[in-house]
């Protein structure tokens, strides 16, 4: 793991873990290796960034929590978007939309 | 929507803290479970799974932290919990929780109680509806207007610089004038005073502070009645009947607060007054420290013989004038408008006040500032008496630093593993913060129970010693309790941050590791850096409170030359007693006579030896000056001197002793040719030594009287002390009131009551307006002096007494860290005595820095108190050496007892330690 797969992006989290969650429940294991999946490995998201950023988003309403029963029937707690959390999706995919542009054209430039 | 979900979750967070605590512990176990769930399926043993997935994880505890972190009302949770965890921890140490709560009250107390004084007296707003639309009417010019007289009531400011003259006294018909702009003023009133009124027909005649206010006073202040009416606009009307309204409190004292005094008679200098109304409660003043019993129509200054009070007489200035502003009026274009309608009045009638070229101008201050009253008095050495107890502050808190440095040195292994345990610097520094706020807090509750105390004690003294008795209200406001929570904060982070940073570089590995031997050599080069602030912090102390010895140094030496000071009269064993008995309706041809039986009653008295009267009393603060003309004299210009009329054996009485000539007898006083006493200034200055007896002298005036001088009497001093001594004439006295001198043989003021009960029995309408003891005088004289001396003795003496508990503390911590030393040194063959020398050097070096540094802060700032010196110079070498010495010779006892327990080291004990 490098310096570079860790440091996220100051914003991106947000976006990376609503994305990951989807329309599914998942616990905090599973988003952490669904990330690193749908990214191709370039992000490793560390528990000491995930779990803040997980309670942070159910305290502002973008994901809902239970606890249930994980493959191993263990207890584990779920995490599963909610309307605000997926509005918050179209309002940040349009922000980073625009900042990538934004970025392309200016490197090309 | 986001803000209501986090406030929500924030309260959630406060309020099922466990909950939401083991939820968060359950869900990270999960999580490590969980990828070592993973690793096992990828062929890991179990425990390498697990330890791993830990190891990765970089700990529980510091994940969970940065979840709690993130959380809503993490801040108020954290708070919470520090203050829980530094009570827990102060607890712990009792002693050293009582020792830095004292400190600080002391410090805390001190300000608040100071600042409660500041606050009464400059800050406090006037007690009547919207003060802040009041405004006083005050002229300025090139020079003081042309009148038949000027009083002033010490309302406000007057300057009289030649060419820069201003006051806020006017004449009654300019005030009528100015009144009739209600396009300007809402309301306008007019008042004078306070002036002593005898008042009888409430027990025995006693003397009243009488404010003289027009018709529209209460009603321009919103001042309602407790009981039955104020005054209003007909009471002030020619004819009206005479009606008087009380002040509450006078009310209480004087009439109990029965509200049968309603509807009684009182005579007011001899002149029957209704009782129409007491004032509300509230309404204690106009003006800071002036307090009127009672409240009497300004038409009535003439029935009550008050000779500046002229109503008609449009040169006589004798009127404050206090407006409020019509609701919408911008004080500026009042003002110009106010100018206009005030020129007009002043200067276009039939004698003008000023001419053109005179610059004459009409301002509107702002009623709060304009009427200073004795803010102007007490206001300077509030000032620094305000700094000095700033100094005290600073000097607390460089000593509880002090000691919090010392105590975290034991608590660094508490801090290490705190760190180790995952928490960070801003978290430790944080909590370590919270534990020195809450000692502040805790020493600005009880500094305020301190102050209070204080506040009482001082504003009683200023009462009782000031020139004139003013109330002080001490209790404690808002103002007073935000002012003293501010200090208390600014003190806790004050005196905590630098322990707070220092802990918060604890280094973790290094101070674990030192749990079994308490002085390992690897923390060594880490606390050698310590005692720098240590004793940086005890210089500092030392500094301070040399700046403190010295000022109160000089102040002290300042009493002490006062009080060697030769008044040229025997100040000694005197009973001052004033009477006027023109109040009770004397007429001058009456005055005599009975002044002749009061010398002659008041002689016989047991343990009286002589009586005489003057017209007023010498060191007393008040002064008779005229100007007159002098036979024989070389140049034609006359001559300013001072003047006392005196009775028969006044300088017999006095012990005045006469040089040449004959003193003033019955016979000067009753009829003979006008006779004069001057003294030997008066000789030496007007006359160039030639011998003056049957020269004369008088006004510069031909119908007026020539005195012919008849003896010489030795300089004396006059208003005070601090005095030169200047040219004085004595002459009989004739008519008016008069003070009364008593030589005894025994404590004057034992005489007080035979001294009333005499008067009472000679005329029971003639009051006694007070009684006091010449030394009393002379102490009232000096009263800032003495009370300026007083406190900054007393916190001189509280900063040298917490710098040298500093001191010793700085000490007792180095001899305690350097047992092992002190044993190796002593093994080696060190003698005591070397081991004494060592730490009385290291406690002398931080004495002299301090005092270098104390010296050179005092040289710049002791000049502040040069207005309150005499005799004694700002940079006065002594006082400065006392100062320094003093500290040397307590500093020493502080240092000696740490280093005597240094050189009582058994060196086989402190080896033996480890």
């Amino acid at each position: 793991m490098t310096q570079s797969q860790t440091n996220l992006l100051q914003g991106t989290l947000d976006l990376l873990i609503l994305k990951a969650v989807g329309d599914v429940e998942m616990h905090g294991l599973g988003i952490s290796r669904r990330i690193e999946h749908i990214t191709e490995g370039t992000f490793q998201v560390k528990p000491g960034s995930l779990f803040p950023a997980l309670h942070r988003m159910e305290e502002a309403g973008w994901l809902t929590s239970f606890w249930g029963e994980s493959e191993n029937n263990r207890r584990a707690k779920y995490y599963r978007r909610t309307k605000a959390g997926e509005r918050q999706v179209h309002v940040e995919t349009k922000q980073w939309n625009t900042i990538a542009g934004a970025m392309a054209s200016a490197l090309k430039a | 929507m986001r803000s209501f979900a986090r406030v929500i979750a924030a309260l959630r967070n406060l309020l099922h803290t466990r909950k939401v605590e083991t939820d968060l512990d359950a869900e990270i176990r999960a999580y490590v479970d969980a990828v070592a769930a993973e690793r096992i399926a990828a062929g890991m043993t179990p425990e390498m799974a697990r330890r791993t997935a830990l190891a990765d994880l970089g700990g529980v505890e510091p994940v969970k932290q940065a979840v709690r972190d993130t959380r809503a009302g993490t801040g108020i949770a954290t708070i919470w919990q520090d203050m829980r965890f530094a009570l827990r921890i102060l607890r712990k140490s009792p002693g050293f929780t009582a020792v830095v709560v004292l400190t600080l009250a002391l410090g805390i107390g001190a300000n608040t109680a100071i600042f409660t004084l500041v606050n009464a007296v400059l800050l406090q707003t006037i007690p009547v509806n919207h003060p802040e639309d009041l405004v006083v009417l005050r002229w300025s010019a090139h020079k003081e207007p042309d009148s038949t007289g000027m009083s002033g009531f010490g309302d406000c400011t007057m300057r009289r610089k030649p060419g820069d003259e201003s006051g806020c006294s006017m004449p009654y018909p300019v005030y009528r004038a100015l009144a009739e702009r209600r396009d300007l003023f809402a309301d306008v009133t007019a008042f004078a005073g306070t002036a002593d009124l005898n008042l009888a027909g409430n027990g025995q005649a006693s003397i009243a502070r009488g404010e003289l206010v027009s018709g529209t006073y209460f009603g321009t202040l919103g001042v309602t009645a407790a009981l039955g009416r104020p005054l209003g606009s007909a009471d002030e009307q020619k004819g009206a009947a005479a009606v008087a309204v009380l002040d509450y409190g006078y009310w209480q004292r004087m009439f109990g607060g029965a509200p049968g005094a309603l509807g009684r008679t009182i005579r007011l200098n001899n002149v029957a007054f209704t009782i129409v109304g007491v004032a509300n409660r509230e309404f204690t003043r106009l003006t800071p420290g002036k307090s009127a019993d009672v409240y009497v129509p300004i038409s009535q200054a003439k029935t009550l013989g008050f000779r500046w009070g002229a109503i008609d007489d449009p040169q006589a200035w004798w009127v404050t004038v206090v407006a409020r502003l019509k609701s919408g009026i911008k004080r500026p274009e009042a003002e110009a408008a106010a100018n206009l309608a005030f020129r007009n009045a002043t200067m276009h009638g039939a004698k003008p006040a000023w001419k053109d070229t005179d610059d004459a101008r009409l301002t509107l201050a702002p009623a709060q500032d304009g009427l200073s009253g004795f803010r102007r008095a007490l206001g300077e050495p509030l000032r620094l008496l305000m700094a000095a107890v700033g100094i005290v502050l600073l000097i607390a808190c460089a000593n509880v630093a002090g000691l919090l440095l010392a105590r975290s040195t034991s608590r660094e292994r508490e801090l290490a593993v705190r760190f180790a345990l995952g928490a960070s610097r801003r978290r430790v520094m944080q909590q370590m913060l919270t534990e020195s706020i809450l000692l502040s807090l805790a020493g600005a509750a009880l500094g305020i129970v301190l102050a209070y105390a204080g506040a009482s004690a001082l504003a009683a003294f200023a009462s009782t010693n000031g020139d004139q008795a003013f109330p002080i209200d001490v209790t404690p406001d808002l103002r007073i309790l935000l002012f003293t929570m501010g200090v208390a904060l600014a003190s806790g982070v004050g005196f905590g941050l630098a322990p707070a940073i220092r802990g918060s570089r604890t280094r973790s590995a290094a101070e674990m590791s030192r749990g079994a031997t308490e002085s390992a050599p690897a923390t060594l080069s880490a606390s050698r850096r310590r005692p720098g602030l240590g004793s940086a912090l005890v210089v500092l102390q030392v500094a301070l409170s040399i700046v403190m010895l010295t000022g109160a140094g000089l102040l002290l030496r300042t009493l002490a030359k006062l009080h060697s000071v030769d008044a040229g009269f025997d100040t000694r064993n005197v009973l001052l007693v004033w009477v006027n008995p023109e109040l009770a309706g004397y007429d001058k041809t009456h005055v005599l006579g009975l002044y002749e039986n009061l010398q002659q009653r008041l002689s016989s008295l047991p343990g009286v030896m002589s009586v005489s009267y003057s017209s007023g009393a010498v060191l007393d603060g008040g002064l008779w000056t005229s100007s007159v003309k002098i036979e024989g004299q070389t140049s034609k210009q006359s001559v300013e001197t001072q003047m006392m009329r005196v009775g028969p054996r006044y300088f017999e009485t006095m012990r005045l002793p006469l040089l040449r000539g004959r003193p003033l007898g019955l016979t000067d006083i009753r009829n003979g040719p006008p006779a004069a006493v001057v003294n030997q200034a008066f000789v030496r200055k007007f006359l160039e030594g030639r011998d003056p007896v049957g020269l004369h002298f008088g006004p510069d005036d031909k119908d007026a009287p020539k005195w012919t001088i008849v003896g010489i009497a030795q300089d004396s001093k006059y208003a005070s002390l601090d005095d030169e001594n200047a040219p004085t004439a004595y002459v009989p006295l004739a008519t008016g009131g008069a003070t009364f001198a008593l030589r005894t043989s025994t404590a004057p003021a034992a005489s007080i009551p035979a001294v009333r009960k005499t008067v009472q029995d000679v005329d029971d309408n003639v009051p006694v307006m007070q009684m006091r003891t010449q030394s009393e005088s002379i102490d009232r004289q000096l009263f800032n002096q003495r009370l300026m001396a007083r406190l900054l003795g007393g916190f001189a003496a509280l900063g040298l007494g917490l710098a040298c508990i500093g001191l010793y503390g700085l000490l007792s911590y180095e001899v305690a860290r350097r047992t092992r030393e002190i044993g190796v040194r002593t093994a080696l063959g060190a003698k005591r005595s070397d081991v004494l020398g060592l730490f009385l050097r290291r406690g002398l070096i931080v004495v002299l820095l301090g005092s270098a540094a104390g010296i050179g802060v005092a040289v710049g700032v002791t000049r502040l108190l040069a207005s309150l010196l005499y005799g004694v110079k700002a940079l006065d070498p002594l006082t400065f050496f006392g100062a320094a010495a003093l500290f040397a010779l307590v500093g020493l006892v502080a240092c000696l007892l740490p280093a005597s327990r240094a050189m009582r080291v058994d060196p086989a004990e402190a080896l033996r330690c480890e």
